[in-house]
C-alpha cells in the first residue's frame, strides 16, 4: 500500500466534501441563524484547506500514482475518507453546542444514513443543524464517493476500486462500460426521485422545509426527521407517500434504472432479489397487522402502521408512524428480524441485505444436497447465473463478521449499564443502519443517555455496517501496515 | 454431377464412397493420411486447405454442381461454402456441430448470408431424435410428421407382449393407425393381413397422434404416465442439447453424468433442474451410489463407441428398462443392438443418408430413416395419372406402403377404399431398395 497515494486521494475527497457545507451555511443564512451560518462557512473554509493539504503531502506523484489504485488502497481510501468526513461533518454540531463524542455519533449516524440521534432536545437546534443533518443522509445514502467519481473526470480509472468499495451488497453490476457514467446515471436517478417525493409531500400538505429534509432521509433509507416525534406527527397522506418512496429506497437503483429504459416491468419481477424483497416485506406485514389489531387498532390503521414499520425498518430507514416501542414484544421481534434483512444491494439501504441471504439459504441447500449426491456438481445461482465462488465465500465470511461484531457491540453497550432489549437493539439499529431501536433507544428516545464507550462502539458500528464489514475490518490487519510504504520505487 | 466435399473424416467418406459410383467426386483435406482411406474409392482426392482459394480452384470449383463441406471444424466450412459461393455457383451444403452460428435451429436463414443453401446439424438431429424416443414409452423409435399430426413408433415386442401369436387381421389395431413394418431378425417386411407377429419382431407403427395414444396403451400398458428418470451420459453437443430439452419437460427426473469438471460446471449453469454429476459413465461405483439401475431410459451419448457400449451394458446389468446409445461408426450399429443395447442411433449415419437423398432425391423428400437405413419414409405429390384412384386400385411398388393422406386440413391414415386427389400429399414407407422405384411410381407421368 502506498500511503502518499491513499493521502492524496483521501485529501482530493474530504476537499470536494467541503465544497457541500457552503450548502447548510447558506440555508441557515436564510433563516437568519448568523452563528450556525458562521460555523458552517469556517467549516467549509476549514475542510478546503484540510482536503488541499492532504492533497499536496501526498505530492505530485501520486497524481498519476492514483490512476493505478490497488484494491487495498481503494478500501483504504474509502474507509479513511468516510471516518475523515464524519469528523468534518461534526464539527457545525460541536460549533451548535454538542460535545465531542456525541457531535461525531450524529455526523456517522447522519453520513452512514443510520437515523440514531443522540438530540435529546430539538427546539435547541436550528434550521441550518436539520437541514445539515438530512443533507449528510442524502450524500451518504447513494455514496459521497460515487458522486464525487460522477463529477471527477481525474477518477475515471482509479475510481472503480473506490466505487465498488463503496457499494452496498454483493454486486459489480454496471450499467455503462465506464464506471463514472454508471455513477452519473445512478446520482440522476436519485436527484429525481428526491425532487419527485418533494413535490409528493408539499402535495401532501407538508411544509417545504419538512419536504426537502424529509425526501433527502427517505431516499436514504436514512430516517432524520426534524420533527421529533419523526412521522407521527404526519397525516396518513404524508405516511403513504413516505413509504412509496421508502420502497424505492430500499429497492436496487440499477435494476430501477434498467425498469425505466427498458419500459416494462416485468424485468422487475424476473429479479430474484426484488422478488424476495417484496416477499418479506408482505410476508412480514401480514405477521404485524394481527399482532396491532390485538390492542384495539382497527384494520386500516393496522395495515398502514404494519405495512410502513415494515418497510422503514426493512429497508434500515427508521421513520415511525407510530411509537413502535409501545407495541406488544410479539410485533416487535418481527421488527427485530427485519433489521437483520436489510434491504436490496444497490440501493440505499443498509443491513445484510435481501440477496446474501436468498445466497446464503442457497448455500446451505446446496451443501445439504451435497450429502446425498457427493459427486454433482453443484452451482449456486442466482437469477439463472452462476454465482462465483469468491462471491460465495465474500457472502459467508461478510455475515460471520456483521454477526461478531453486532455480538461484540451489543455486549460492551450492555456491560455499560443499558438494559438488555437498548443494548441488543442498538448493536443491531447502528451496524444494519436502521437508526431507532427499542426501549430507551426507541423512535421516541435518544442514544445519548448511553456511556460515551457505548457510543464511540456505536458509532464505529455504523461506520463497519455502511462500508459492509470487510473494508473496514480489512484495515484492521497487521499485513497491511507492515508492508505500508510513502510511496512505491 | 460433379461434387467436391470439404474434408475426409468419418462423414465425409461415407458420401464419397456413396456417391462415386454415379457422380464425379473431389475429395479436399488438409491431412495427407486421410488420402489412404480414400484409394479405393474412384474419387480424386486433394491434400489443402478447404478455405483456400487456390485449392478450390484445382478442385473445379468453378464447374462443380455441389460442394459439400464437413470437416470436424463448423468453422472451416462455414468459410469454405462461403468461398466456394463466391468462386463459383455450387449448391453449399454445411456440416456443423455447435449452435454458436446458428443461434436457435429456428434461424437458419442467417447462414444464406454465408452462401449456404442447407445446413445440416447430426448432433441436433440426433438430439431431437432421442428425445423423441424418450418421450415416447416403450418406443424404440420414434418420428413425428405434419407438426405432430401423424407419428410414427417402432416397438420390440417381448416376450410378453399383448401383441404377439396374433394375425394382423386377428391384432384389431385401432382405426386411424397402420402396422407399416417388420423387422425380423435380418429381413424386412411390410406385413400382411396374416401375418403373424412373433417375440422379437421389431414393430412399425404408423398412426394419427390420438390413435397412437391408443396403440401405446395396447403394447405397453405398464408405462405410467407418472415421473420419467432419465440419465444421460455425456454432456458433449448431443448430451446438452438432448439435456436442456428434457429439462424443460415437466415430470422428467433428470441426471447427466460428464467426465471433465468445467464442461460439468458449464452444464450446471446452463440446467435449471437436472442434477449434474461429475465422474465417468463407466464407473461402477458411481452408478450404483447414484442408483442408476433405477432410471427408465439412459441414454449414452459419449463420443467413443466403446466407452457408450460399456456404460450401455452396465446399465442393462444395474436394470435401466430402455437404453439408448449413440454409434459413432455405423458398422457399429447392428453389433450394438446384438449385444443388448435397445436403440443405437448414428448422427452422422443419418445425417449421411439425409445428404445422399437431397442430392440424388429430385421431387420425393426424405422424411426420416428406420432401422440403420433399412426403412424409409418419404413424402410425395399425388401425380395426375393416380388422380381419383382409390388407395386399393393404386398397386404401389412392391416393399411399399402408403401410411398417410395429407391435406390442407387434415392428415388421415387410410384404408383401401380412400380417393386419392390431386392436391394430396403422400407419406410412404418404403425399404431401401424400392426407395427408387417409389420416386418413379410417383412422378407425374409425360
Amino acid at each position: 500500500m502506498r500511503l502518499a497515494v491513499v493521502i492524496h486521494l483521501v485529501g482530493v475527497l474530504v476537499r470536494l466534501f467541503g465544497i457541500m457545507v457552503f450548502l447548510p451555511a447558506l440555508v441557515a443564512a436564510l433563516y437568519h441563524e448568523w452563528t450556525d451560518a458562521a460555523g458552517f462557512l469556517a467549516t467549509a473554509l476549514g475542510t478546503l484547506a484540510l482536503g488541499e493539504g492532504m492533497r499536496m503531502a501526498g505530492g505530485p506523484r501520486s497524481q498519476a500514482a492514483a490512476e493505478r489504485l490497488r484494491r487495498v488502497e481503494g478500501m483504504s481510501v474509502v474507509a479513511g475518507t468516510w471516518i475523515l468526513m464524519a469528523h468534518v461533518a461534526a464539527v457545525p454540531y460541536i460549533w451548535a453546542g454538542l460535545g465531542f463524542i456525541d457531535a461525531l455519533f450524529e455526523s456517522m449516524s447522519g453520513l452512514t444514513t443510520t437515523g440514531a440521534t443522540v438530540f435529546r432536545d430539538f427546539d435547541a437546534f436550528g434550521r441550518g443543524i436539520f437541514f445539515w443533518r438530512s443533507m449528510t443522509q442524502w450524500l451518504g445514502g447513494m455514496g459521497v464517493i460515487a458522486l464525487f467519481v460522477a463529477v471527477l473526470p481525474r477518477l475515471a480509472i482509479g475510481g472503480r476500486e473506490l466505487f465498488f468499495a463503496e457499494a452496498s451488497g454483493p454486486t459489480d453490476e454496471k450499467l455503462t462500460p465506464q464506471i463514472r457514467q454508471t455513477a452519473m446515471v445512478l446520482w440522476r436517478l436519485y436527484a429525481v426521485l428526491t425532487a419527485a417525493e418533494v413535490i409528493a409531500l408539499l402535495g401532501a400538505g407538508m411544509s417545504l422545509f419538512d419536504a426537502v429534509c424529509h425526501a433527502m432521509t427517505t431516499l436514504a433509507a436514512g430516517g432524520f426527521s426534524p420533527n421529533p416525534a419523526s412521522l407521527a406527527d404526519y397525516s396518513p397522506a404524508v405516511q403513504w407517500v413516505i413509504l412509496v418512496f421508502m420502497v424505492l429506497a430500499g429497492m436496487n437503483f440499477a435494476l430501477q434504472v434498467r425498469v425505466a429504459r427498458g419500459g416494462h416491468g416485468r424485468a422487475l419481477l424476473h429479479d430474484e432479489e426484488f422478488r424476495a424483497y417484496l416477499g418479506a416485506i408482505l410476508v412480514a406485514t401480514v405477521l404485524l397487522v394481527p399482532f396491532l389489531m390485538v390492542n384495539g387498532t382497527s384494520l386500516a390503521a393496522a395495515i398502514r402502521h404494519g405495512l410502513f414499520q415494515t418497510v422503514s425498518i426493512i429497508t434500515t430507514t427508521g421513520y415511525a408512524s407510530e411509537d413502535f416501542n409501545l407495541w406488544s414484544d410479539q410485533a416487535k421481534v418481527v421488527l427485530l428480524a427485519l433489521m437483520f434483512i436489510g434491504g436490496s444491494a444497490g440501493s440505499a439501504a443498509g443491513g445484510p441485505k435481501v440477496v446474501r441471504h436468498v445466497l446464503m439459504a442457497r448455500y446451505t441447500l446446496r451443501e445439504l444436497r451435497r450429502t446425498l449426491h457427493p459427486r454433482a456438481v453443484l452451482p449456486v445461482k442466482l437469477g439463472g447465473r452462476v454465482v462465483p465462488d469468491q462471491t460465495m465465500r465474500e457472502v459467508v465470511v461478510f455475515m460471520l463478521f456483521y454477526i461478531l461484531t453486532f455480538a461484540i457491540g451489543a455486549t460492551i453497550v450492555i456491560a455499560l449499564g443499558a438494559d438488555l432489549v437498548t443494548g441488543i437493539t442498538a448493536s443491531a439499529a447502528t451496524i444494519g443502519n436502521v437508526g431507532p431501536g427499542f426501549s430507551a433507544v426507541g423512535p421516541m428516545g435518544h442514544f445519548a443517555d448511553l456511556h460515551p464507550i457505548s457510543k464511540i462502539v456505536l458509532t464505529l458500528e455504523m461506520w463497519i455496517g455502511r462500508l459492509e464489514v470487510l473494508t473496514v475490518l480489512v484495515l484492521f490487519r497487521g499485513e497491511i501496515w507492515r508492508s505500508a510504504r510513502w510511496q512505491s520505487e | 454431377m460433379r461434387i467436391i466435399i470439404v474434408g475426409g473424416g468419418e462423414v465425409g467418406f461415407g458420401l464419397a464412397q456413396a456417391l462415386s459410383l454415379r457422380h464425379e467426386v473431389i475429395v479436399i483435406d488438409q491431412a495427407s493420411e486421410a488420402a489412404d482411406r480414400f484409394d479405393k474409392l474412384d474419387i480424386e482426392f486433394i491434400v489443402g486447405g478447404g478455405t483456400t482459394a487456390e485449392t478450390l480452384r484445382r478442385a473445379g470449383i468453378d464447374r462443380a454442381d455441389i460442394i459439400i463441406a464437413c470437416t470436424g471444424l463448423d468453422e472451416v466450412n462455414i468459410v469454405a461454402c462461403g468461398m466456394a459461393h463466391q468462386l463459383g455457383s455450387p449448391q453449399t451444403i454445411c456440416f456443423v456441430s455447435r449452435e454458436d452460428f446458428l443461434g436457435l435451429s429456428e434461424q437458419r436463414e442467417g447462414l444464406e448470408r454465408f452462401g449456404i443453401d442447407r445446413v445440416v446439424w447430426p448432433e441436433a438431429q440426433l438430439a431431437d431424435d432421442i428425445e423423441r424416443i424418450v418421450a415416447t414409452p416403450g418406443a424404440i423409435d420414434a418420428e413425428v410428421f405434419e407438426q405432430g399430426a401423424i407419428r410414427l413408433v417402432e416397438y420390440r415386442l417381448d416376450s410378453d407382449s399383448p401383441l404377439i401369436e396374433q394375425t394382423l387381421a386377428e391384432l384389431r389395431l385401432p382405426p386411424g393407425s397402420l402396422l407399416v413394418a417388420v423387422r425380423r431378425g435380418d429381413t424386412f417386411f411390410i406385413p400382411r393381413g396374416d401375418t403373424r407377429l412373433m417375440a422379437g419382431d421389431k414393430a412399425i407403427v404408423m398412426g394419427t397422434a390420438a390413435a397412437m395414444t391408443e396403440v401405446q396403451r395396447r403394447v405397453t400398458p405398464a408405462a405410467g404416465t407418472g415421473r420419467q428418470r432419465v440419465t444421460i451420459i455425456g454432456g458433449g453437443d448431443v448430451g446438452l442439447r438432448l439435456a436442456e430439452r428434457l429439462d424443460a419437460m415437466k415430470g422428467m427426473e433428470l441426471r447427466i453424468i460428464e467426465r471433465e469438471q468445467k464442461r460439468g460446471e458449464m452444464l450446471a449453469a446452463r440446467l435449471r433442474h437436472a442434477l449434474v454429476l461429475n465422474g465417468d459413465g463407466t464407473d461402477l461405483g458411481l452408478l450404483e451410489a447414484e442408483d442408476i439401475g433405477r432410471s427408465d431410459v439412459l441414454v449414452s451419448v459419449i463420443d467413443n463407441d466403446e466407452k457408450n457400449l460399456l456404460a450401455s451394458l452396465l446399465g442393462r446389468q444395474l436394470g435401466v428398462r430402455r437404453i439408448i446409445t449413440r454409434v459413432s461408426k455405423p458398422a457399429n450399429l447392428r453389433l450394438f443392438e446384438r449385444v443388448g443395447v435397445d436403440v443405437a442411433l448414428s448422427a452422422r449415419g443419418a445425417a449421411v443418408a439425409s445428404v445422399l437423398h437431397q442430392v440424388e432425391g429430385g421431387q420425393a423428400s426424405l422424411l426420416a430413416v428406420l432401422e440403420e437405413g433399412e426403412g424409409r419414409i418419404l413424402e410425395v405429390q399425388v401425380p395426375p395419372q393416380h388422380d381419383g384412384r382409390t388407395l386399393r386400385e393404386l398397386d404401389p411398388p412392391r416393399d411399399s406402403i402408403v401410411g398417410a393422406i395429407l391435406r390442407p386440413d387434415k392428415a388421415i391414415v387410410p384404408h383401401g377404399t380412400d380417393r386419392l386427389g390431386s392436391g394430396d400429399r403422400l407419406l410412404v414407407f418404403c425399404t431401401r431398395g424400392a426407395a427408387d422405384q417409389v420416386r418413379t411410381f410417383f412422378s407425374p407421368r409425360r
